[in-house]
């Protein structure tokens, strides 16, 4: 560790965020590669070092002996004043040098209250914010992640987003840079020939246009440069990398623990979910490669935990073949293996006593919405009567403390959806009591946690407005009001942050100004209620004269151009304007499972949609 | 089931992991190590790994130890070391497996190394502030404790402690009373630098054994 280090080390919380030296962590000689990657994640090191993403890629990219890949996260304030005061640059954890002189940061969007942060990083390493102000080849700024999908407010500041999944694009995207390095050629240049590579945007490359009402006129590419851009994917998940090891932090992280992917994609469509819509088809790996990828893992790490994670594990196809062939040989290594994503109607008997096996935990389900009218309007796909056989199953397999994720603001929604949030906690708690098998000598817990609804891109509801906050508030206090017990614990999200997350989700290259005067003014965490300051934004969007009522309030035509529509992730538009009328009809529609809905995806020639139904 | 006493440096970057991290640390690189612990037989089955005596946070260990309880007994204790070593992160090595001797109870003195930088004093005459204020005929400084801060003479306790410049730097080196019966922390005496010097200089802090009432090294 270097000295500088070790002495501000001292005078801060948690000092082993900064360390670096983990178990697994990867260390090279800086002077036999060629290319130096700083996997950047916008957020605190127990949040990043839990993002499945970074373990993959991480490990990906050190398998190459010409890459050394490093991690970088957001220091904390303390650290941030530290960092500043001492002259010190933000640095990778594994060399403890400067990111400065890397070849290549590499942002993961995971969610739009991190943008502040990456300027913020940018900052920190001394490197000029805007791409236009970069002028030489190094460092190169990409992003990858979720968010990619409408990259456009922070359009100024990233060189090439990554669309999709990034196991080949961003080492197509890395030899390239490699071999344009080698040759001495400018950043013009390489970016011109990145923007040939499938999955990769480069924001510069198009100009767009607004009419005089603000909206978009036209997203125009430059002559050469593919006038839409189609995001990647793995298709064959039993061959796709998967890492034999994970960095092992010293510190507690949010997720510490074997992870092991069993899909992605999800077969549901819930008309809200972002997710459920950009990572289709569903794509499952088969029972002994997860098996074989999660012992690896826990010999390696020494992690007693397994996490199996996707969208909604217990739509896997073979759950319950999987949980026998794990815990065959995780009893005797007293591992346990938890579900963190389960449905309602996929909970089990014969799942709950396997999960119990080992060690108990609580239980989480998220109906989303408090009446069957809303349910079916989001596609939720969940009955009531499901929900109670469930709640009474874990009842009588000696639960007694059940959590139900709710939303609140959803399109259609009325008081009455909201008091029903409230009325289903009460059927919950009572079942409790008229439950012959109850766990003896116990009361009930039940929580209700609500947060407010923002529409995202690539779903049906992404032309909807988002509740102002005044009425999202006004539905808080309505559904604490409709709790008649004590037994129910109600908890709702900061209205504040959604209205920040809903202008972001949606926004456009508008929006790069007003993050940029954001940043000058000291915004940073945005996700972290200690940070965030819903009036510091304001004045940067009235600085900027954005209003971002724009953004997040406004009922957007179908026929309206959309900041991402030059992005293809295979979803088709006439489908998510379909899943909208049927919405606004209380109309469900079929899983992919049960019958295919014509949304696009099949186009990417795999997965689900070509599976025998 | 028998009991084993590793022994391990925690140096570099593992000084700045509180005990709770520690603690989880190692019982990874144990499962990593496949070594068959023994567990306790309750409810919830755990295995007991018991540390001699809990290093503050930043504070550097020569000779470090927890004590294990193992399932299989086949196991020798060469064979232990050398797997427990291949599973160890480079800033935790572990440089022996022996039968515990002592218990981690009768622990009373540590003994540690505090490498002060003179950010540009002379070392010698630093050495000689330092030997002076630690002679003072009392030494009080706010010491923290479970009902708050307390004034706390640390000078009986520093009949044991060395003032010398070594390379340009400044070494304190202080035998203090270490275990549950009275622990005073190395910190405390730069606490009394600061306090009566007015300075407040980077100071790296080792312990480097630990010792029984009668000054027997901890075996």
């Amino acid at each position: 560790m270097k000295p500088e280090l070790e002495k501000i080390l001292m005078k801060v919380q948690k000092p082993g965020r900064y360390t670096g030296g983990e178990w697994n962590s990867v260390v090279k000689d800086k002077h036999a590669v060629d290319v130096r990657v700083a996997f950047c994640f916008p957020d605190t090191y127990e949040v990043g070092m839990s993002h499945l993403g970074m373990k993959i890629l991480y490990s990906l990219f050190n398998e190459k002996d010409y890459i050394w890949c490093e991690r970088v996260f957001a220091p904390w304030v303390d650290m941030e004043e530290q960092m500043r005061r001492n002259g010190m640059e933000l640095f990778g954890l594994e060399s403890g040098d400067s990111i400065h002189d890397f070849d290549i940061l590499g942002f993961t969007l995971q969610y739009e209250l991190s943008y502040s942060n990456v300027l913020n990083m940018l900052d920190l390493a001394h490197i000029p914010l805007r791409s236009a102000d970069r002028k030489g080849l190094s460092p190169l700024v990409v992003a990858g992640g979720p968010c990619t999908c409408n990259p456009e407010p922070l359009a100024d500041f990233v060189d090439l987003f990554f669309l999709g999944e990034g196991e080949e694009v961003d080492l197509e995207v890395i030899d390239l840079y490699r071999a344009y390095k080698k040759e001495g050629r400018s950043k013009e240049e390489f970016l011109r020939a990145a923007a040939q590579i499938e999955g990769v945007y480069v924001p510069s490359l198009y100009t767009v246009t607004y009419n005089e009402d603000h909206t978009i006129a036209a997203v125009t590419p430059e002559p050469g440069v593919p006038a839409t851009v189609k995001k990647r994917l793995m298709l064959d998940m039993d061959r796709s990398y998967f890492p034999e090891k994970f960095v092992v932090p010293y510190i507690e992280i949010v997720h510490d623990r074997t992870v092991g992917e069993v899909f992605r994609g999800c077969i549901r469509g819930c008309r809200f979910c972002q997710a459920g819509f950009i990572y289709r088809p569903v794509r499952e790996k088969s029972v002994e490669v997860v098996d074989r990828q999660c012992h690896a893992l826990c010999d390696s790490t020494g992690y007693n935990e397994i996490s199996l994670s996707s969208l909604s594990t217990s739509d896997y196809t073979k759950i319950d073949e999987l949980l026998d062939q794990l815990l065959s040989w995780a009893r005797d290594e007293k591992t346990s293996v938890s579900l963190p994503s389960l449905r309602v109607d996929g909970f089990s008997n014969e799942l709950m006593t396997k999960i119990k096996s080992v060690r108990k935990s609580g239980l989480t389900f998220a109906p989303e919405a408090g009446t069957q009218r809303l349910r079916d309007v989001i596609n939720k796909n969940v009955q009531e009567d499901e929900l109670m056989k469930t709640v009474n199953m874990a009842f009588s397999g000696g639960w007694n403390t059940i959590k139900l994720y709710f939303m609140i603001g959803l399109p259609t929604e009325t008081m009455d959806d909201v008091a029903g949030i409230a009325e289903l906690g009460q059927k919950v708690v009572n079942a409790f009591y008229s439950n012959p098998n109850k766990p003896k000598g116990r009361g009930v817990s039940v929580t209700l946690s609500a947060s407010s609804f923002v529409p995202k891109p690539f779903t049906p509801f992404q032309w909807e407005p988002q509740d102002p906050i005044p009425l999202l508030h006004e539905k808080q206090r309505h559904l604490v009001q409709s709790v008649k017990t004590r037994k129910i614990t109600c908890n709702y999200h900061d209205a504040d942050t959604s209205f920040l997350e809903a202008v972001f989700a949606r926004g456009d290259r508008r929006l790069c100004a007003v993050l940029e005067e954001a940043h000058r003014m000291g915004c940073k965490f945005d996700g972290w209620n200690d940070y965030f300051s819903l009036p510091r934004w304001m004045e940067a969007f009235e600085a900027c004269g954005v209003d971002p009522a724009f953004y997040a309030n406004r009922r957007r035509s179908f026929d309206e151009v959309l900041p991402w529509d030059h992005l293809d992730y295979g979803i088709r538009k006439e489908f998510l304007i379909r899943e909208c009328q049927r919405a606004y009809a209380d109309t469900t529609t079929p899983n992919c499972r049960e019958a295919c809905s014509a949304c696009g995806a099949a186009c990417f020639k795999g997965g689900i949609c070509y599976e025998d139904r | 089931m028998r009991t084993v006493r590793i022994w391990f440096r925690k140096i570099g970057t593992t000084r700045f992991i509180s005990h709770l991290d520690l603690t989880r640390c190692m019982s990874r690189a144990i499962h990593r190590a496949k070594i068959p612990l023994w567990y306790t037989q309750g409810f919830n089955p755990r295995a007991l790994l018991t540390f001699a005596l809990p290093l503050s946070l930043g504070v550097a260990g020569e000779r470090e130890s927890v004590d294990i309880k193992l399932e299989d007994d086949n196991l020798s204790n060469e064979e232990l070391l050398e797997r427990l070593n291949a599973a160890m992160p480079d800033d935790l090595p572990v440089f022996a497996v022996t039968d515990p001797v002592m218990k981690p109870g009768k622990i009373a003195y540590g003994s540690f190394v505090m490498t002060v930088d003179p950010e540009g004093r002379d070392a010698e005459a630093l050495a000689q502030q330092l030997t002076e204020l630690f002679h003072r005929d009392s030494l009080v400084v706010p010491k923290h404790t479970k009902s708050g801060f307390i004034d706390f003479d640390i000078r009986p306790y520093l009949d044991r402690v060395e003032v010398c410049p070594v390379e340009g730097k400044v070494e304190i080196r202080a035998m203090l009373p270490a275990g549950s019966e009275m622990n005073v922390n190395p910190s405390l005496l730069l606490e009394a630098v600061q306090k009566e010097l007015g300075l407040d200089l980077y100071t790296q802090i080792r312990r480097t054994n630990l010792y029984d009432e009668q000054f027997h090294a901890f075996q």
